[in-house]
């Protein structure tokens, strides 16, 4: 940090902040742990070292008839397909608004900031009868489709947002060439925007990865199921709560997330922070 | 606007497409479901013709003539000549002989009479199904007969010996599907829950928010002055909750709190006796799920306001620490005046996610313990969606939704007001 | 005949052997989703499969060749979110073969068109179904239409932790005469206020531990009006009733129970596995569950149930008012509606069988619900077990159902959102039923009476 001086101590502060920290540890830290020990009721420390919390991975478990990995594959191209084609309909959509000569221009504009804020989940009736008329309840490609629709006025907004940015000498210089628009937009201003693309890909791979209330209502199904409405449903499970268990399934579920965090933390921080700016 | 960019309209068509479809239409729709009675019963897609005994007393209710009732009631089934000729016709004349030989107009009471006595003859037709068929060809009545064509259902009705006057009665309550209404609203403001529910809003939102921006900016500035290497750990650290799944994040508070759970078990030495930390009492209900919300809005805010802060001119700072200045003076005349701007950006956008999210209260609370954590959006799920006995109101649930919707486009206007609309839908720069 | 001859009519009657036998085989792929359904109530699905192998074998002794693939799935997250699911699966066309589910499910879905009458597919008066228990299967039905087979039954009884009661003065003489005295009247929820304050007050049971009723909404909580006096359907027309006395009765009682410190005001929505854990070692002194929980205490480590815990009727509101009883609340096999009559066939079948009383002595055995049919009592498997026999005797006799009317659903959910009212303190009995019966009127309109 730029700041370093005489007139302020950082010491007691890291530890206040240590101290405020702590309990999100803990659960971090027992999130990791509770998953290859088991612990006697009463105490924290574990006794035996096991690895039957994570049998939900070669055998169904007493709380899901669903198959782990159909449910982890379905996961993936939940997210990856949502991820992508809410970056493919934004990075086109985005650049209209903001460089080209459209109708309605405006009402659009402020049709997406309006959507951007909105109460979306209360939709999800009118969403079902939607997919339903589609045949596309319970399917994956529904709640794709829903879950894209839902991100893009913010997707849109975002690469909006990295266009704007893009110094138009670029595209002046190539339009004055003779190129057309499409040739500019791809061969120049593509390559300008590729870090807000990978912001908005990231981003959205992991927002539809957390998503938890559109596939439990549009796609509960054994078939169709994905991680979040796994988990969801063994913590709902009133009959046995098991938190090894739980948690081990819970470890599984993040670790695609902390690699996406650990690789694009700054990028993250960027899009998160910079990207709501609108 | 001289020339219209029809790469623009190209480039906008799927964004508007599926937008429109899956986004502008379901608002429009969930106005429309707000007025009618939509639910379970009635289905979302439509309806049957259907009558059934108990919609006898309906219909009189209804001023239908005691004639029509009697010839609707009449569930009697008689072998006659019609029947014995049907009967011939699909399942042999055996059987039709042997019944006409042994029933030759008797009359039965109801349907399960003569699938009796069907069943009985050395003939017999061995498949219930079939003797249901059977049976249908010597009566007309159509109680508990489903008919899905308007049409196909008042010939029944005309057949059985009803007074045409009655018909639009009879149609009208024979109709299983969804009716127009106004008394989703009249409901909704009528009752003193709607209130409880609002306030529990006003009162979630409302300290999620400070939480929210409170501990936002503590986490920025007092990074802010960190040595990097701290700075960046607990910048990580309390990124978690933000980018954590909710299930998850959830699923290690409920970890955390639960009788048998980290807080029981490290109380206990001191003679605390376990208890449940996240439902005990409507209290640790509403401190769980403002923590876990507020943690999660926190995140936000650090990123925003330690963005805010790195931009303010190192110089500024470096003149104040010339002049003397405390910590906190440096805090409350230069940075936080800095931070308005983002401050106020995070309450409006924060508002309006956590008027419509229920995500993590759901999971946590689930609105107990005893509604005292239900929120608007929660009510609008639990309604439409979400209840113990499983009647789904879709329509009183709408209307729940719709409220929230008008609130969000207010609430969207005068943001766009506050944050200067025009700059932001300026002219695009390149024109042709 | 000689060898050429013998071979050839060897071959002839070979290809007619092969002309005899089926020319294709039937395949069936029945999907079954059940409610409410945890690992012990397996066989609520399990029964369905030993039933396809069954009906397969039939076939096959008529020269059928039937496959049937049973499609299990109870892994739903709660009621809430099965009968969603089901609702949204059904409405798109997209609803299992059967599902196991509440009685009470059948009047909405059969007015939407979720549910297809079984009766249409089977012969309700041959066996097993014609050995049900008439005023069981009697509760599968609506308008004169049998709609689905009970499942199981079961009631929901008051229990009692017997060295609290022993603690606070009752023999042990005394002790097995309770459910006696309930059953007669002479012990009622009054008495139960004054027991529950005893162990509070005499510091046996922690504050909030001396009645501890269930934690969410349930059938359970009708039985408390009914306590009181209060009827659910009114006997001639046939119409939801709201009884504004017994309600308000019945919602005094859980106040005063809070005022008095027995119960905790906060109680509602306490995790179910904390309270079952707590009832089974004694920890509250009298409380409320189903007879399935028979299987759960037991699981909870509690060895000794008869031992330990003592069962009876709800008792009545007190003494001049209302009566002893427990409400029944079977599951039922639903037919869901299928484009294909033959599965819809193939599927009745298989509930019919499923009922057999062997197989459905399996179900009740193993998950403590009650048997389905009189005969179960003859299968030395379910008369051996104590708690079948005891129970069906003790409560069975008494049990009613809640109606099967399109709009209880609504009725019951405003009558515990009132209850909740009352009982968090956010409202005076008086006011909360003031506000149910505004509530009421404009949910169900015509369809209830207010007395």
């Amino acid at each position: 940090m730029p700041i370093q001086s005489r007139n302020f101590k950082a010491a007691p502060m890291i530890i206040l902040l240590s101290l405020l920290s702590l309990p999100l540890l803990i659960m971090c830290f027992y999130l990791i742990v509770d998953t290859i020990t088991n612990t006697q009721p009463g105490t924290l420390i574990p006794d035996e070292i096991t690895f039957e919390h994570w049998r939900f991975l070669w055998q169904t478990t007493e709380n899901s008839s669903a198959n782990i990995w159909r449910v982890t594959l379905n996961t993936f191209v939940f997210s990856i397909t949502t991820a992508t084609t809410i970056l493919a309909i934004s990075l086109t959509a985005g650049y209209a608004l903001s460089r080209l000569n459209i109708p309605f221009r405006r009402f659009f504009l402020s049709g997406l900031i309006m959507l951007h804020a909105f109460p979306t989940i209360t939709l999800i009736i009118a969403i079902f009868l939607i997919l339903q008329t589609l045949g596309l309840y319970d399917s994956l490609i529904g709640v794709i489709m829903v879950k894209s629709a839902l991100e893009l006025p913010f997707g849109i907004w975002i690469m909006k947002g990295f266009y704007d940015n893009v110094p138009w000498e670029i595209e002046m210089a190539g339009v004055q060439d003779g190129a057309s628009r499409f040739t500019v937009w791809r061969k120049l201003v593509l390559p300008q925007v590729q870090p807000g693309m990978m912001a908005l890909l990231v981003f959205s791979f992991l927002t539809a990865w957390s998503e938890l209330v559109l596939p439990l209502v549009l796609a509960p199904g054994n078939k169709s199921q994905v991680l979040s409405v796994y988990l969801a449903t063994m913590l709902a499970d009133e009959s046995s709560i098991d938190f090894n268990l739980m948690k081990s399934v819970g470890l599984f579920y993040v670790i695609p997330v902390i690699i996406t965090y650990m690789i694009f933390q700054r990028k993250l921080m960027n899009i998160y922070g910079g990207g709501t700016k609108g | 606007m001289k020339h219209i960019s029809w790469l623009g309209v190209g480039f906008l068509t799927p964004a508007l497409l599926i937008v429109g479809f899956l986004f502008f239409a379901p608002v429009v729709m969930t106005a429309v479901f707000s007025f009618t009675n939509m639910s379970t019963a009635t289905g979302i897609s439509g309806g049957d013709y259907l009558l059934s005994p108990n919609n006898l007393d309906e219909m009189q209710a209804h001023g239908v003539s005691q004639k029509t009732l009697d010839a609707l009631a009449d569930t009697t089934y008689q072998v006659d000549d019609h029947g014995l000729l049907l009967l011939a016709q699909e399942f042999g004349t055996e059987i039709a002989n042997e019944l006409k030989e042994r029933h030759n107009n008797d009359i039965f009471k109801n349907r399960g009479e003569l699938e009796r006595a069907l069943k009985d003859m050395k003939h017999r037709i061995r498949s219930p199904r079939d003797r249901k068929k059977a049976a249908d060809l010597f009566g007309t009545s159509i109680l508990n007969q489903r008919f899905t064509s308007k049409v196909d259902f008042i010939t029944a009705v005309i057949q059985t010996g009803a007074v045409q006057a009655d018909i639009p009665a009879v149609t009208s309550v024979a109709y299983t599907g969804w009716q127009w209404t106004t008394n989703n609203f009249k409901r909704l403001f009528s009752l003193p829950a709607t209130w409880r529910y609002a306030l529990n809003t006003l009162a979630y939102v409302t300290l999620t928010l400070v939480f929210n921006i409170g501990f936002g900016l503590f986490l920025a500035i007092s990074t802010f002055y960190m040595p990097e290497g701290f700075a960046n750990t607990f910048r990580t650290i309390w990124f978690l909750p933000r980018i954590l799944p909710p299930v998850l994040y959830v699923l290690m508070w409920k970890w955390f709190t639960w009788d048998t759970g980290f807080l029981s078990t490290i109380l206990a030495p001191l003679g605390i006796p376990a208890q449940n930390w996240m439902m005990q009492t409507s209290t640790h209900a509403w401190v769980t799920i403002i923590l876990i919300n507020g943690s999660v809005g926190a995140s936000l805010g650090m990123i925003l306001f330690s963005s805010a802060i790195r931009s303010i001119p190192a110089s500024m700072l470096h003149a104040s620490e010339v002049d003397g200045a405390s910590r906190f003076q440096q805090i409350r005349h230069i940075i936080l005046p800095q931070l308005r701007w983002p401050i106020l950006f995070l309450t409006s956008y924060e508002t309006l996610s956590l008027l419509a999210s229920f995500e993590h209260i759901l999971l946590t609370t689930d609105g107990g313990p005893g509604k005292s954590t239900e929120v608007w959006a929660l009510a609008a799920f639990h309604t439409a969606l979400r209840n113990y006995s499983g009647n789904l109101q879709y329509g009183y649930g709408a209307a729940f939704a719709l409220i929230l919707v008008a609130i969000g486009i207010a609430a969207s206007l005068v943001y766009m007001r506050l944050f200067n609309f025009r700059d932001l839908v300026s002219k695009p720069r390149i024109e042709r | 005949m000689n060898r050429t001859q013998l071979y050839s009519s060897a071959i002839a009657a070979a290809m007619l052997s092969l002309a005899a036998a089926p020319a294709f085989a039937e395949d069936y792929t029945i999907s079954v989703w059940a409610g409410g359904t945890n690992p012990p109530d397996a066989y609520r699905l399990e029964a369905i499969e030993m039933a396809a192998d069954m009906l397969e074998r039939e076939y096959a002794l008529e020269g059928k060749e039937l496959n049937i693939q049973v499609e299990k799935r109870r892994d739903f997250g709660g009621w809430d979110q099965f009968k969603q699911a089901f609702t949204l699966a059904a409405e798109a066309g997209k609803a299992p073969n059967i599902a196991v589910t509440s009685h009470l499910d059948i009047a909405p879905w059969a007015q939407a068109g979720y549910i297809v009458p079984i009766e249409d597919y089977i012969d309700i008066d041959s066996w097993p179904t014609n050995n049900i228990y008439p005023n069981l299967i009697s509760i599968a039905r609506l308008g004169n239409v049998q709609w689905g087979i009970p499942q199981d039954s079961e009631s929901r009884p008051m229990f009692f932790w017997r060295d609290t009661m022993r603690k606070i003065g009752y023999s042990d003489a005394q002790i097995d005469a309770l459910p006696e005295r309930v059953a007669t009247g002479d012990y009622t929820l009054h008495d139960v206020l004054e027991d529950a304050k005893k162990a509070v007050n005499a510091g046996i049971v922690e504050k909030g531990y001396g009645f501890y009723p269930r934690v969410s909404n349930g059938p359970d909580y009708a039985q408390f009006y009914q306590s009181f006096g209060g009827k659910l359907v009114d006997p001639e027309t046939g119409k939801l009733l709201l009884d504004r006395k017994s309600m308000t009765d019945f919602y005094q009682f859980f106040v005063d129970c809070v005022n008095a410190g027995v119960t905790r005001r906060n109680h509602i929505g306490t995790e179910w596995n904390q309270w079952y854990n707590e009832v089974s070692h004694g920890k509250a002194a009298i409380w409320h569950g189903g007879t399935w929980h028979y299987a759960r205490y037991i699981k909870e480590g509690n060895e000794d149930f008869f031992g330990t815990i003592q069962f009876s009727l709800i008792p009545k509101g007190n003494k001049d008012e209302g009566r002893p009883n427990t409400i029944t609340h079977p599951l039922v096999y639903l037919l869901a509606k299928q484009g294909d009559e033959d599965t819809l066939e193939i599927a009745a079948k298989l509930i019919k069988i499923a009922s057999e009383p062997r197989i459905n002595a399996l179900h009740a055995i193993k998950s403590a619900h009650l048997g389905i049919s009189p005969l179960e009592q003859d299968i030395d498997f379910y008369a051996n077990d104590r708690w079948a026999r005891e129970a069906t005797a003790r409560l069975l006799p008494y049990a009613n159902a809640q109606p099967n009317n399109q709009k209880y659903g609504q009725f019951s959910q405003i009558m515990w959102k009132g209850l909740e009212a009352a009982w968090g303190g956010i409202k005076s009995p008086e006011d909360a039923v003031a506000e149910v019966e505004q509530e009421m009127k404009a949910a169900l309109g015509d369809d209830l009476i207010i007395r």
